[in-house]
């Protein structure tokens, strides 16, 4: 043996042979993979255990005469980036079936890991310390460019992302929303006397200090008019709500102050 | 604003009464007709924009109701938040409601434009986004900064949506980007 990597690819090959030949899930694999769109539902279970003993083959063939071995496995390579291509363009929703039964989208990934395997195949690695350290990061290597491991180490690391950084959380402070403004003033005993005769939703809202002021259209004795409630934008105070009846015209019709919160409103 | 100022005034600085308010006879109302079972109810209008003219809109209802309804000065439009008639569009979705008049429009007294409802699983989180799963499709949700709140187990409305959890139930309230699976997030209902 002259070179390392035959091992890692043999390893790599069996591995996903493994998965085509002897796995329960083997057919499910082959109906989600390109293969199905590609040969129909029927063939593509043969064909798909067909690649997974050719896998095996090669894998046999890099251990034994790893000089042959790797010009099929670089051929097996090229092959892989047909088929991904193929499964790109004509069959977007399949799983590449490749390595895994774990559903996994052709993306960029499986493509530059296919790469990986011709390269592999071709450049040959001299049998040193350096030699194995380095077949050992084209391994993780390999493991980083495969979605099938991605719950293994990906995943956990964007939940840990997501739970230090969280993607809604924004510096600095918050105003108060106006939604909570409006329940505060839902629950104020003016609100409850006007509300029979309220006409619309919210039609403004401006804040006033400490005040936040929310403007209505009302009925007032079969007039038109406005109402401008009073609620408190800091603290929650439904009784300090206050309300004003504002005709068209600027003249204050009537005001309103809360009352004591009977016990069923609080 | 000068009629702010003067609607602040009225509110704030009316410590003294303007009469007793006798809310029975101040505020009586002539009784609504009421809507018989199965009829629709000739005061509430939905469907999308069509066309703008002055202060009518034009609305095709979903059963292709013609609607004319006029905008007032004392009409409330909501459209993620309370807003004015320029800022409704043609191809908007609407509810209405307001009082039918003898020509035929429905003059509004409230309007809600794009406004949804929906009751959603929360499947993603990205930077000020919120991806939904309603009954299997997605929805994105569009977190407005300084307009969205968060509602967590009923509490009072806040703005930091920080707390939303993948994975967890909620209702939330929005509007709607026209010809789209996306919302901006008015309000959300949540647990945490």
């Amino acid at each position: 043996m002259t070179s390392l990597q035959p091992i890692l690819l043999a390893a790599v090959l069996l591995w996903s042979a493994r998965l085509k030949t002897f796995s329960k899930y083997a057919e499910s694999s082959a109906r989600r993979s390109p293969l199905a769109r590609l040969l129909g539902d029927r063939r593509a279970v043969p064909a798909y255990r067909g690649v997974g003993v050719i896998e095996a083959a090669v894998a046999v063939l890099l251990l034994v005469r790893p000089s042959i071995g790797t010009w099929a496995c670089a051929a097996l390579g090229v092959g892989f980036v047909a088929y991904l291509a193929y499964g790109r363009l004509f069959a977007k929703e399949a799983s590449c079936g490749c390595m895994s039964a774990q559903p996994s989208p052709i993306r960029a990934r499986s493509f530059l890991r296919a790469f990986l395997v011709i390269a592999l195949a071709l450049v040959p690695v001299p049998v040193s310390l350096a030699g194995a350290g380095l077949v050992v990061a084209e391994a993780l290597l390999f493991a980083a460019l495969s979605t099938e491991l991605d719950r293994h180490w990906l995943v956990p690391l964007r939940r840990l992302k997501a739970r230090w950084t969280h993607p809604l959380a924004s510096p600095g402070d918050f105003p108060v929303p106006v939604a909570s403004s409006v329940e505060q003033l839902q629950r104020s005993s003016a609100y409850r006397e006007l509300a029979p005769s309220l006409r619309s939703d919210l039609r403004e809202h401006w804040d006033e200090g400490e005040w936040r002021l929310l403007l209505y259209s009302v009925t007032h004795a079969g007039v038109p008019a406005s109402v401008v409630f009073a609620v408190p934008r800091l603290r929650y105070a439904p009784t300090d709500v206050r309300a004003a009846v504002v005709a068209e015209s600027g003249e204050t019709l009537a005001t309103l102050h809360s009352a004591a919160q009977p016990e069923y409103a609080i | 604003m000068d009629r702010r100022a003067l609607l602040t005034s009225a509110v704030l600085a009316g410590a003294t009464a303007f009469g007793s308010l006798a809310p029975e006879t101040a505020f009586a109302q002539a009784a609504a007709q009421p809507v018989q079972p199965g009829e629709k109810d000739p005061n509430f209008a939905e469907g999308r924009v069509t066309g703008l003219v002055d202060t009518m809109l034009m609305v095709t209802g979903s059963d292709n109701t013609l609607w004319r309804i006029r905008i007032t000065q004392g009409t409330s439009i909501w459209k993620l938040r309370p807003t004015t008639l320029d800022k409704v569009a043609v191809g908007d979705g609407l509810y209405a409601r307001g009082a039918r008049l003898a020509d035929g429009t429905l003059a509004a007294d409230a309007v809600w434009v794009n406004i949804v409802n929906l009751q959603v699983h929360i499947a993603a989180l990205s930077r000020n986004t919120i991806h939904f799963d309603h009954r299997g499709k997605r929805v994105v949700g569009h977190v407005v900064p300084g307009t969205s709140a968060a509602v967590y187990n009923g509490t009072p409305a806040i703005g930091d949506m920080s707390m939303v959890q993948v994975g967890k139930h909620a209702q939330v309230i929005g509007a709607w980007l026209p010809d789209t699976n996306e919302i901006e997030i008015a309000t959300l209902h949540t647990s945490a």
